[in-house]
């Protein structure tokens, strides 16, 4: 019998900013807790929370949070995409728990994302509302704590709302709280 | 329900049936109703019986589930989704595809062929097949020779189907726009050179399509490791799933022009076919519970193994041609060799008309064949039989011995020779 035995999309929707794109949320047949610092270890590129705890990764262009009892995913292809990367997760996380004897676990951050991966879920319209010249001048200055994310203002429009909520799981991830008033993403 | 003796009338008593529902293997889980009388031969028409999980999974589908795939998000229409999911997964697995979104689901393998066939040429391009294509190939390409002005070359095959690839290499011209073939033909089941003629593709830069609706769950294939680019499959032979159930595999970097457009579900605000795979060629409502039915006949296929399902019906057509070859009279096409072709095998009874022939297997010996030249005149050109047709004698992994064996017996009552003939079931 594996560790985990399923993962099943629990909601879906399309992207709000792109159309072509899905979001949605999985739930794992079983509470994840223990083997996400062994998954942080092994996902080098991983962002780990242990105070969510919540583990931050990207699979390609697609932005996957796993939490102990729910697993998010941003800009999925299709529903048939979502469910073959899940497929691939579930294999991860069974063999990942298979060979935790021999993994030392990580239980810090030990990734933090890129200035152009910020940027990739930034709206991209380099307005200068925030005072930066570009977007990606602002993803800069964000990594390096000089801006906050509410000072993008346009992320705060409508039509950036699965923008924003993908950009506050990357961002919460090295450690920016999602704004007051702001629903916290799925699964906190 | 009419029982067998009112469908097909009294049957002749053909000695050997009291072991055969045993050696069908009842305990496999086999759905339908075959009964002592009922000698289903015609496999590559469609397979029947069907795996029993088949009929389960259509009926839990239709019972318990109901929502279409890829337009909700409640957990019914995520399940239907799943079980989408699971299919094509099923069916990439068999197929040695390892991206899932690669595979496409349509009707069958003619829309399949369709879809790379019309979504591939333009005007001027050249395209090049062989001379035992099935009409699902052939009237496509006819199709595109009249409405685009693509130009067809035809491979020629030999009398037994097989077919040298250096004559279809020889046919090639710079506007080779694409190579369709066969994988196995229906009419005498001769296995082409798939893999040699891959590589010739490969090295002009040439796709190539492979029809694999006699193949795809009885031979083994491996589309990656061959190079296929484009490899068209039905789901209700091989893959013992239910008709109405096809796909096509469609190399990643190629891309087709979609044979429809509409509704994929999430992806609505776009006012184009998304250009993701699988959605980009799955336009309207998915065939879910037929899917559903393939995916558990694919994973029926798997479990069994398909080298073991090859080696059972290899078993039963060897068994099938030496009786053949003990029957005089009788013209057997193709070539004669299981490891050479699938378990597919045409023939005639010298003297007595295909169709005739068909009929009295079925009416007097409940024997189930098809006569006729089989949608495929470019093979019954090539074997010399498109005046007369043949009758075709095509097994299936549930077929057993003693089906063989009343088949050859019956055979050889119809051309007269009974008494000439002592089969090697009758010698053990």
């Amino acid at each position: 019998m594996p560790f985990l035995e399923d993962i099943d999309i629990a909601f879906i929707e399309p992207c709000v900013a792109d159309p072509g794109r899905v979001r949605l949320y999985a739930e794992p047949s079983r509470d994840l807790a223990e083997v996400l610092p062994y998954l942080n270890a092994v996902i080098n590129h991983a962002t780990y929370n242990k105070d969510g705890p919540s583990l931050t990764f990207m699979k390609e262009f697609r932005l996957i949070t796993i939490y102990p009892r729910r697993i998010t995913m941003s800009k999925a292809q299709n529903t048939t995409d979502a469910w073959q990367v899940l497929d691939w997760l579930k294999d991860l996380i069974n063999d990942t728990y298979d060979r935790r004897g021999s993994i030392t676990p990580v239980h810090g951050v030990r990734w933090r994302p890129t200035a152009l991966q910020i940027y990739e879920w930034l709206p991209r319209t380099n307005c200068k509302a925030c005072g930066e010249p570009t977007c990606l001048a602002f993803a800069v200055k964000l990594l390096l704590g000089e801006r906050t994310p509410q000072e993008c203002e346009p992320l705060f429009l409508p039509e950036h709302a699965s923008l924003r909520r993908a950009f506050f799981e990357i961002v919460a991830a090295f450690g920016y709280p999602a704004p007051p008033g702001y629903p916290a993403p799925p699964g906190t | 329900m009419t029982d067998s003796t009112e469908r097909w009338g009294k049957p002749v008593c053909v000695p050997g049936d009291e072991d055969r529902e045993q050696e069908r293997g009842s305990g496999r889980g086999l759905a339908g109703s075959m009964t002592d009388v009922d000698i289903y031969m015609d496999n590559a028409a469609t397979s029947f019986p069907k795996p029993e999980a088949v009929i389960e999974a259509m009926a839990d589908f239709m019972r318990n589930v109901g929502a279409s795939s890829g337009r909700g998000a409640y957990r019914k229409a995520l399940e239907a989704d799943k079980i989408v999911f699971r299919a094509r997964q099923a069916v990439a697995r068999l197929l040695g595809v390892a991206d899932v979104l690669r595979v496409v689901f349509t009707a069958n393998a003619t829309e399949s062929l369709n879809l790379a066939i019309k979504g591939l040429l333009s005007p001027g391009d050249h395209v090049v097949t062989t001379s035992m294509e099935h009409n699902a190939v052939w009237r496509p390409l006819k199709a595109v020779e009249r409405t685009r002005g693509v130009t067809i070359s035809q491979a020629p095959c030999a009398h037994d189907g097989t077919l040298d690839p250096a004559d279809m290499e020889a046919l090639l011209r710079p506007n080779t726009r694409l190579i369709v073939m066969t994988h196995a033909s229906n009419v005498t089941g001769t296995l082409m050179p798939v893999a040699e003629a891959a590589a010739i593709a490969r090295a002009r830069g040439i796709p190539i399509l492979v029809d694999c609706a006699q193949t795809a769950g009885v031979h083994p294939i491996d589309v990656e490791r061959l190079g296929l680019d484009l490899v068209a499959f039905t789901g209700h032979k091989g893959l013992m799933g239910p008709t109405g159930t096809g796909g096509l595999y469609i190399r990643g970097g190629l891309d087709l022009v979609p044979l429809k457009d509409g509704g994929t579900g999430g992806d609505s605000m776009l006012e184009h076919q998304p250009e993701w795979l699988p959605d980009r060629f799955e336009a309207g409502t998915l065939n879910v519970c037929g899917i559903a039915g393939l995916g558990a006949g694919a994973r029926f296929v798997l479990e069994e193994g398909v080298e073991r399902i090859r080696e059972k019906e290899a078993g039963l057509l060897r068994r099938l041609l030496d009786g053949l070859s003990e029957i005089p009279g009788l013209e057997v096409y193709g070539p004669r060799d299981p490891a050479r072709q699938v378990a597919v095998v045409s023939l005639n009874v010298r003297g007595v008309p295909a169709e005739e022939v068909a009929s009295r297997l079925d009416r007097e010996y409940g024997i189930m064949v098809r006569a006729g030249l089989h949608c495929a005149p470019c093979a019954h050109k090539t074997i010399g039989t498109i005046q007369r047709g043949a009758v075709r004698i095509s097994l299936g992994y549930f077929n057993t011995e003693g089906d063989v064996d009343q088949c050859v017996r019956a055979l050889a009552r119809i051309a007269g020779r009974l008494s000439e003939v002592r089969l090697h079931a009758d010698r053990s």
